[in-house]
């Protein structure tokens, strides 16, 4: 994969989280946003099909003029053995020509499959059989996409809470094979990493030096919760410091990445505190400066070569 | 097409409990287009603690959904009562959207179709599912909608919106007539 714009550290936007990113002077550089949470899909057949919530969308416009927006859509369910949407690209690619982002994301995942006739929406990730013909459903897939919307296109790793026992790959194989015949990228989610980790008994650590870094266009941060002995990804507080750990480790090996974005649901932000939020951002971003050969080129000037 | 149905009954198990129980207990349907590693597959999830990790995810995401847009609802039914209407809708309607909104008005619909105990359940259901369809994400202007109460509805509405159970409300046969304003708020007014 070609290196990223070093773009620098993000927060993922929750609405709850509008008065911190907007601001001035916030400890980040950029700002993702799940765009399937701000339009409705009102199903094959409308027209239009898709109908942008014009107040946040109109809000997302005034931030895009002073930082990158960055897509990480959840929607695309990219995984499903019987269902893929090009119209879900097409709108994909009238965000792109809005926001101009220099790449985007979503999960390497299924979450919509059939129940007796009719398409059903799971709500979570589901995971994917780590083998050769699960690369093979996809692999035209990301050449759709890629052709939909001209920008690097980057894949994240699930977490995932039982396995699909048999794999013919363990994960870190299963995602190097994905980027090398795919043309993806990956998200490397750093608490899914530990989050699976904690809960399947493997070392986080052996897992990260197991994957081909190269590939990596962006890491994700969070905290979690336990919850009746299962460890949640739940992104319900600050980064814990076993995740702390694997971001020293992993950042500076990961040559074409673009970004650090720490994700925070918004109901959790009066709990965890502004405060604990502002300094997580600025932990990020000293780490980030200390992993970058030269200085950080504005964002701005990296999303103009990206266009 | 053995990679979709090995994904539909993964779903399946993630989202009708009593059927990965019957999985559990009588394994997977004998006709069921998989190959052998897909049913060692699919026994193996069935039972593992993880499914029931995802089970808890998957109610908390739909119980999300119901109590964030329908608040007078589900304090009107609260505990056993909601946890009983719930199990029952999510037993006959599988999940079909990621959005609120529609699986909102569905369980509004649920709850209006049968009888129920509450004297007061059919009028506050009536009363958000008419509220949701006003703000429902449309490209034309949203009919009116009018929702007939037989009890007092600021007395009713009033104490759900405070957290409290309505006591006694009194009887005020009128109709609530709703529309959507200019800025895309519901404005209700009350005819006798």
């Amino acid at each position: 994969m070609l290196p990223l714009p070093k773009l620098g550290v993000g927060l993922a936007f929750q609405t709850p989280l509008r008065g911190l990113i907007e601001r001035p002077a916030g400890p980040f550089d950029m700002v993702e946003v799940v765009p399937d949470i701000l339009w409705t899909d009102l199903g094959p057949g409308h027209e239009p099909r898709y109908l942008d919530d014009t107040e946040h969308v109109a809000w997302l416009d005034g931030i895009a003029r002073g930082m990158p927006v960055i897509p990480h859509g959840i929607g695309l369910s990219i995984g499903s053995a019987a269902h893929f949407d090009p119209q879900h690209l097409q709108q994909l690619r009238r965000w792109h020509e809005r926001l101009h982002f220099p790449w985007h994301s979503d999960h390497l995942a299924f979450h919509v499959a059939d129940l007796r006739g009719e398409a059903i929406n799971v709500g979570i990730t589901l995971p994917l059989a780590r083998d050769l013909a699960t690369i093979d459903l996809i692999r035209p897939r990301v050449r759709q996409v890629q052709a939909a919307i001209h920008v690097p296109f980057l894949l994240e790793n699930n977490v995932w809470y039982f396995d699909i026992p048999e794999a013919e790959m363990d994960e870190a194989a299963f995602l190097n094979t994905l980027c090398d015949r795919c043309g993806c990228g990956l998200l490397l989610d750093l608490h899914n990493v530990h989050t699976n980790a904690v809960n399947h008994g493997f070392d986080a650590r052996a897992f990260i030096d197991a994957l081909d870094l190269t590939n990596v266009g962006e890491i994700h941060v969070a905290g979690g919760m336990m919850l009746d002995g299962v460890y949640l990804d739940a992104h319900s507080d600050a980064v814990p410091d076993a995740v702390w750990a694997l971001l020293e480790y992993t950042l500076p090996r990961c040559p074409n990445v673009g970004a650090v974005v720490f994700e925070l649901f918004g109901s959790w932000f009066d709990v965890v505190g502004e405060a604990r939020v502002r300094a997580d951002l600025r932990r990020m971003k000293r780490l980030w400066q200390a992993c970058q050969p030269h200085s950080v080129v504005s964002a701005e000037l990296d999303l103009k070569e990206a266009a | 097409m053995s990679a979709a149905t090995f994904q539909s009954l993964m779903a399946r198990l993630v989202i009708d409990p009593a059927w990965r129980a019957s999985v559990l207990a009588q394994g997977l349907p004998e006709d069921a287009d998989l190959s052998e590693l897909e049913r060692r597959r699919l026994d193996a999830i069935a039972a593992s603690a993880g499914m029931d990790t995802n089970q808890t995810l998957h109610k908390g995401f739909r119980l999300g959904k119901i109590k964030a847009l329908l608040p007078l609802t589900t304090t009107l039914l609260k505990g056993e009562a909601l946890q009983a209407a719930l199990s029952t809708f999510w037993a006959q309607h599988p999940p079909k959207t990621f959005y609120f909104l529609p699986e909102a008005v569905e369980f509004c619909d649920f709850l209006l179709a049968r009888p129920s105990a509450c004297p007061y359940l059919h009028e506050v259901a009536a009363f958000e599912r008419a509220h949701l369809e006003l703000q429902r994400a449309r490209t034309d202007e949203p009919s009116p909608q009018t929702v007939r109460f037989v009890h007092n509805p600021s007395q009713l509405l009033g104490s759900l919106a405070q957290g409290r159970q309505p006591v006694s409300v009194e009887r005020r046969p009128c109709t609530a007539v709703g529309v959507r304003d200019a800025q895309g708020q519901a404005q209700w007014t009350l005819q006798e």
